[in-house]
């Protein structure tokens, strides 16, 4: 990374350090006892295949990845066995909105009743096929299935399918809130999710530049499904609270944006971010699916916070109005 | 143990995004098809006239499409109906479509908009969100700016204040942000051969976008088809309607494939922004550091349409106390009507706006109480079983040991 050396005049360190933290929560969902619901349908495929059909869009943020692979664990089946199907509203049934981190909770436990479901009829048809008493003691697993205590009487999914083409699962989700009365009491968002994060910056007094030169971000995640997406998220997240917190605004006169355009409107670039230190922390929730909440937009509230926190550390400004700009810094710091 | 939870499997979109093989809506082409450009408001507020007859007289063009020419509704909007396709009669923000030129090429039709002439009728317009809250300001939709007012009452503020031992006020102040997606917004829409309407757009929500589309047709929503490939990020920019209906429009009353791709300006001006927020935080703590009391007066500048607005600053007060125990609340929050852009959806949805003043008061309040900021926030952080300012009870809260964690930084 490109860092300047630091310069020292007449003894003054001309660049100053302080170190700033930031703590939030987030409330999952449209919550207020709005209907909250996703859906998704899972069918077996002629080839021994799962086709899920859920409409949760992939906006970048691992949608797709997380739904297969609920899809597998739940069935048992390798990932490339899963089919997944959300990009078309004429196949895939309505699961919300891509948006409010409620992807992974909603619609990953739609995905996952819907396999159960799929599991239930499957195991049914294979204690016909093998001929058992009992669904209790077979066991699914990578597209089979056998009897847990004599593992020889077995059938593949893909024989499954051949005798009954019709074994299907549907999946319903509703999030839980309660709706607040007049006094705003209530019960508006489950879950919460939680995130900390710790950064310091070092403050160029002479040309009001910003540098982020360390950080920490601990996020508690219930359960993480792919933590190398939730580092994506946490990487991407703190790259908008830099922004937030130090470069971004449309610049409004007289209802006009003057920033309208990537030559004026400044954001943070990859030279600008640093290594981030990253904790998961893992606390299951019960309602959640394998007990994981949404990160998606937890991951960005306590950065802007805790930059202000460390430049405040560093130079004792208190700034109560973002983005703190080099210009920002420099006139309250001319102000003596 | 799990056999596929908590691995890093490889993303399944990913090679096709590396190898440039992801299909975006920029990258359909459909022999024959047209291209739309959009003709926006230049002036925040103004009754228009728009005379469409010169543009229509330009080779290649096919048709200029107006509010004259919605089949159904002329409205959408994510809670309230209140966006306008085309505008009828009052723009109400820079911006604001206002008709949509389908010729032959991109490069005709975004001639041919320069030629439809719109007379405005300037009108008083109103930016600052307090300013329009007050009775004798200029009305953005005629009707009171303020539009939405959400409370959160608990406890005894007036008398918890007096029990403080340090009191810390201060207002806060955040700006409007653009959520600056990869891709700006693109979109093909045509009828398929069994007479479908699809659109082919980068949404986030493709099930709402079919019943905003099947309404302003006019049509059954069953007619109406959504395919979303891939979408270049979205951050709740991608929630409100933006070319989808025009496009719509077009396809179904020409009969064939018409595309449109925004500039990355366009895109600026044709999606929502985070609220900017004014933040009124008056916070009181005893002498030991525990919370006592907190007042919030949360202003939210919605622009000149709703959107997500009463869902945002519901959210922002609902967070308004940041992760932290306080027996004593009082929150007001506001959402304002003004002729600025559009505030909608963006990442944190309100719980992004808030923590700039929570936390930075946190700090502030620790600084006066001797504390460090990590202690001020361990004793007031939730814990199991703590209540919210909604008198909600939490469980499952990994909060302590998050905070924790900051020690050893």
């Amino acid at each position: 990374m490109y860092r300047r050396i630091k310069k020292v005049l007449g003894g003054d360190i001309l660049k100053k350090r302080g170190k700033g933290i930031g703590v939030t929560f987030y409330g999952t969902g449209y919550g207020n006892g709005f209907p909250d619901v996703s859906r998704a349908y899972a069918r077996l495929l002629e080839d021994g295949k799962v086709e899920i059909l859920v409409g949760a869009t992939e906006v970048g943020q691992g949608a797709k990845t997380v739904m297969v692979q609920i899809a597998s664990e739940t069935l048992n089946i390798p990932i490339e066995d899963v089919i997944l199907v959300n990009e078309d509203t004429s196949k895939a049934p309505d699961a919300g909105t891509a948006a409010a981190s409620r992807q992974t909770y909603n619609s990953g436990n739609a995905v996952k009743i819907a396999c159960e479901n799929l599991k239930d009829n499957i195991l049914q048809e294979a204690k016909k096929i093998l001929n058992v008493n009992s669904k209790i003691g077979l066991v699914c697993e990578k597209g089979s299935v056998y009897v847990k205590t004599y593992p020889s009487k077995k059938v593949s999914f893909k024989e499954i399918a051949n005798i009954n083409n019709n074994l299907k699962g549907e999946g319903v989700f509703i999030a839980h809130t309660t709706q607040m009365d007049e006094n705003g009491q209530g019960a508006p968002y489950w879950p919460y999710t939680f995130a900390a994060c710790a950064v310091e910056v070092e403050v160029d007094t002479e040309t009001g530049e910003v540098t982020i030169l360390r950080a920490k971000l601990v996020l508690d995640v219930g359960k993480a499904v792919n933590p190398t997406l939730v580092e994506g998220q946490i990487d991407g997240g703190f790259a908008m609270g830099v922004g937030y917190a130090l470069m971004e605004d449309v610049g409004l006169k007289d209802g006009k944006m003057l920033n309208s355009s990537f030559e004026k409107y400044i954001i943070p670039t990859s030279l600008d971010i640093p290594n981030i230190e990253k904790v998961l922390i893992e606390y299951p929730e019960d309602t959640a699916p394998y007990g994981a909440k949404g990160i998606g937009e937890p991951v960005l509230l306590p950065v802007a916070p805790a930059i202000l926190n460390a430049i405040y550390d560093a130079i004792g400004v208190r700034f109560y109005e973002i983005p703190v700009t080099c210009e920002k810094i420099l006139l309250q710091l001319n102000k003596g | 143990m799990f056999e596929f939870i908590g691995k890093n499997i490889k993303r399944i979109d990913a090679k096709d995004k590396v190898e440039g093989k992801a299909i975006y809506p920029q990258d359909i082409y459909i022999e024959g098809m047209l291209y739309g450009f959009t003709v926006r408001s230049k002036f925040p507020h103004a009754f228009i006239k728009v005379d469409v007859s010169e543009a229509e007289k330009v080779d290649g063009v096919v048709k200029v499409f107006t509010y004259k020419d919605v089949p159904g509704k002329n409205h959408h909007g994510v809670v309230l109906k209140d966006h306008e396709v085309f505008i009828s009669k009052k723009v109400k923000r820079i911006g604001d479509p206002i008709a949509f030129v389908v010729a032959k090429s991109k490069e005709i039709a975004e001639y041919a908009a320069s030629l439809v002439k719109v007379e405005y009728d300037i009108l008083p317009a109103v930016f600052d969100p307090e300013e329009a809250m007050r009775e004798n300001s200029p009305k953005v939709h005629d009707k009171d700016n303020v539009f939405y007012h959400f409370k959160i009452r608990k406890g005894d503020v007036e008398k918890a204040f007096k029990e403080c031992d340090v009191i810390v006020e201060n207002v806060y102040k955040v700006p409007m942000v653009d959520h600056a997606f990869l891709q700006p917004e693109a979109g093909v829409s045509y009828i398929d051969e069994d007479g479908k309407i699809v659109v082919i757009a980068s949404t986030q929500y493709p099930h709402f976008d079919q019943e905003e589309i099947a309404q302003a047709l006019g049509v059954s929503k069953d007619l109406v088809k959504v395919l979303t490939p891939a979408v270049g990020g979205a951050f709740g920019g991608r929630e409100d309607i933006t070319l989808q209906i025009h496009l719509a429009i077009a396809a179904f009353t020409l009969k064939r494939p018409v595309k449109a791709v925004y500039s990355r300006e366009e895109s600026f001006i044709a999606h929502s922004k985070r609220h900017a927020m004014k933040m009124y935080y008056k916070t009181g703590a005893t002498k030991d550091g525990k919370l006592l009391a907190l007042e919030a007066k949360i202003i939210g500048d919605s622009g000149a349409y709703a959107s997500w607005s009463m869902n945002v600053l519901r959210k922002a007060a609902v967070h308004a106390t940041g992760p932290y125990v306080v027996e004593n609340v009082k929150i007001d929050s506001f959402a304002v009507y003004t002729n600025n852009p559009f505030t909608g959806a963006m990442r944190g949805f309100g719980a992004t706006q808030v923590p700039i003043a929570y936390e930075q008061q946190m700090d502030i309040l620790a600084r006066k109480l001797g504390l460090s900021p990590i202690e001020i926030r361990l004793k007031n952080c939730f814990k199991e079983g703590s209540e919210t300012a909604t008198g909600q009870i939490l469980e499952k809260v990994a909060l302590e040991k998050c905070i924790e964690e900051l020690k050893r930084f």
